[in-house]
């Protein structure tokens, strides 16, 4: 008897993991694996939910997480790696804005333009998803976007009868006059992210389209050492010459602006809509008093300031084993429900102008429609024209922009240099 | 004797296999792609352009400045630190209370990974909140705070003092093994002879211990040289590029500009010039042996 049983027992045993063994491959093919690669703080608490989300509405895809930095230079790395292995992972990823054009060049992510149809995508900014567009192709669809804006400290602009400055000129002179009258020596007025890095740059492309400027010309022409480079170069360099911002914020990144800010050590702060959340929760000291409105425009220069917007794309790994079902994937997790949750959840503006106006965004997160209605003006850095040449361009120009803060060179001389070493990398 | 030599080789060669696999491998593509033009295999559409890049390099202003900067970085800091570790040596190898709390106060800097360490000291040098500033002006001895990390020369000089701090204790460690292996007796010959202080550490300590500050210098040049997690992490190799180092921009030209190319024949003129330095050295070395 006892024999017996352990015999069948076993042949239990062997008919269950066999089954298991058939089991395995089945379940492998009826799911397609993903991976998506973004930031954990980028997309933060609202990333599992939305994959989640969009796992049952596109069907048979199982998606993993990869969380990578949320610094644009580390998590590009990454990609540097994967792509030169020609890594089919991960099939999904989080581009910057100025990514797009020097990684399709270089073929690393699918155009992905034919499982979209043209009224899709014409519910993106153009602006922004114009930053994805070369050769008549498009490579990546717009996830989430933000943008350099003014936010000042309203309780002080109204203690001193101003009203939000439009121009340079009545910035300058409201900032000089409230730290005057404040007499406080930890007061600035002017905070801003003028280390040497991308956002540098993006800071001296706002006052440049605000005097007026374009990076190139009708033409097509680099427009850099013109009167609106030269003024707008000067205004900077005069504010840390008399004060407005301090010698400090040649060594602040944006965070480090917006704490100084925090603390009430700032005036004015021209930085990204990140600091909106952090600026107005519960215990930050400036909760009430911080306002925000579009970068400004110098005297003579009406409404040609813009809104110089960063932000994030997602695109497909060209080397992955499954282009149609990411492509799929991007499209619901960039569609119009997926972009209300994200905007409730986790404050990220919406790429899709409709959302904007939501009912379920004015009421809960009113501050994404008021950040919104500045994208109106968006104006998106020269990279996807620029190609494989952009983060090099901007090198220079940050490097140059630098030198002239620093009062190594004149703004003349910088700007002169950044356009001879411009023209010399030139495709 | 034979066999056993046989056998031995038998054990060793996968080890040999994987070091050749992941040291040896990459140092030859390293070579060979710093010859190549748009290439980032050299298996796959490799394209030779002879010394292109290393002319190019030579004619990079920026490529300059970082050599520049690397061997000003390395030409203060190294005896710096060599004084300092002396010192603290000598201190280390006495006999006093608390010693071994002494000994781990010193190790403490060299145990802190490099990176952790450019971090904390970015919060402290920070011009507007961080701590030497607000000690500085509470005191009374500043009025205007000091733009440490973001004016230039300040900026390498304080990269230089975080350099010192940390790496003066490894320096230390290095030269307190050396002193122990001087023997008490030749002091106590000496004390006999009518040595002094001076006298004893002139003419006793320091030339025993040559070949242990002959051997800390080495490893702290060579460390010198590829000096990344520092500036990487406390200034960016800014302002402008005044504290970029050769690893930086040999990093940021592979990975920013996606050029492996230009990138890996910065990497081998750093490896040449580490290279000449070292042979430097140990000829050195070699004589004092004879």
């Amino acid at each position: 008897m006892f024999t017996q049983d352990k015999c069948l027992s076993r042949r239990i045993l062997i008919v269950a993991l066999l089954s298991l063994l058939l089991l395995i491959p089945a379940a492998a093919q009826d799911n397609i694996d993903l991976t998506l690669s973004i930031g954990a703080r980028g997309f933060g608490d609202a990333a599992p939910i939305l994959i989640e989300a969009c796992e049952g509405e596109v069907g048979g895809i199982s998606v993993e997480w990869e969380r990578i930095s949320d610094v644009p230079n580390e998590s590009r790395s990454i990609y540097v790696t994967n792509f030169t292995a020609r890594n089919s992972k991960p099939d999904i990823i989080a581009v910057d804005v100025i990514w797009p054009g020097d990684f399709a060049a270089r073929g690393w992510i699918a155009p992905i333009e034919d499982y979209f149809s043209a009224e899709e995508l014409s519910e993106y900014i153009p602006g922004f998803l114009a930053a994805a567009q070369t050769d008549g192709h498009t490579y990546a669809i717009p996830l989430y976007i933000d943008g350099i804006h003014l936010f000042y400290r309203a309780d002080l602009l109204e203690k001193y009868g101003f009203e939000a400055p439009t121009t340079w000129e009545d910035l300058i002179m409201q900032a000089e006059a409230i730290v005057e009258g404040e007499a406080n020596p930890d007061l600035a007025g002017f905070v801003s992210m003028w280390a040497k890095i991308e956002g540098l740059f993006m800071n001296w492309l706002a006052f440049f389209q605000g005097a007026g400027g374009t990076f190139f010309d009708a033409d097509g022409n680099l427009a850099v050492n013109t009167d609106a480079g030269v003024k707008s170069l000067s205004t900077m360099v005069g504010m840390l010459e008399s004060g407005v911002a301090p010698e400090s914020v040649l060594t602040f990144r944006p965070n480090d602006a917006r704490i100084l800010f925090q603390q009430e050590r700032a005036v004015f702060l021209m930085v990204q809509d990140f600091v909106l959340a952090p600026l107005t929760a519960e215990d930050s000291p400036v909760a009430d008093a911080v306002q925000f409105t579009r970068v400004p425009y110098f005297e003579g220069h009406e409404m040609a300031n813009t809104t110089v917007i960063g932000g994030f794309l997602l695109a497909v790994n060209k080397h992955s084993e499954n282009i149609e079902a990411a492509a799929e994937f991007i499209k619901c997790f960039t569609s119009y429900e997926s972009q209300v949750e994200a905007g409730l959840i986790q404050g990220k503006v919406p790429t899709r102008p409709a959302v904007y106006d939501d009912e379920r965004i004015a009421a809960d997160a009113p501050g994404v429609a008021a950040l919104g209605a500045n994208f109106v003006y968006a104006f998106a850095r020269p990279s996807a024209t620029t190609g494989t040449a952009y983060p090099e361009i901007s090198e220079i120009m940050q490097t140059e922009i630098s030198a002239a803060l620093l009062g190594e060179k004149t703004p003349e001389q910088a700007l002169a240099d950044a356009e001879a070493q411009i023209l010399s990398i030139m495709p | 004797m034979k066999q056993a030599n046989r056998a031995g080789i038998y054990f060793l060669t996968p080890a040999l296999l994987i070091i050749a696999f992941v040291l040896v491998f990459p140092i030859i593509q390293t070579i060979v792609l710093s010859f190549g033009r748009n290439s980032t295999s050299i298996f796959t559409g490799y394209e030779f352009a002879g010394l292109a890049n290393y002319q190019r390099l030579l004619n990079t202003p920026r490529f300059i400045t970082s050599l520049n900067n690397t061997i000003f970085f390395t030409a203060v800091t190294v005896p710096i630190e060599l004084v300092i570790g002396i010192g603290l040596a000598l201190v280390l190898n006495r006999r006093f209370r608390g010693k071994g709390l002494v000994r781990m106060a010193v190790l403490f800097p060299w145990a802190l990974p490099t990176a952790l360490n450019a971090l904390m000291w970015r919060w402290m040098f920070n011009t507007e909140f961080g701590l030497f500033n607000s000690i500085l002006t509470d005191v009374g001895l500043l009025v205007e705070r000091i733009n440490w990390l973001g004016a230039i020369p300040m900026a390498m000089y304080s990269m230089m003092f975080v350099a010192i701090w940390k790496t003066s204790s490894f320096m230390a460690l290095l030269l307190l093994a050396g002193l122990q292996t001087i023997p008490d007796d030749l002091y106590e010959a000496g004390s006999v002879d009518g040595t002094n202080r001076w006298t004893e550490f002139r003419y006793l300590t320091l030339p025993l211990l040559r070949p242990a500050i002959l051997v800390s210098v080495l490893l702290r040049t060579m460390d010198a040289m590829r000096t990344f997690e520092l500036p990487f992490n406390l200034t960016d190799g800014g302002p402008l590029t005044s504290t970029e180092t050769l690893s930086l921009y040999s990093y940021r030209a592979i990975f920013q500009y996606v050029n492996f190319n230009l990138g890996s024949s910065a990497i081998i003129i750093q490896f040449i010039i580490i290279m000449a330095i070292s042979i430097l050295y140990i000829a050195t070395l070699r004589r004092d042996d004879q």
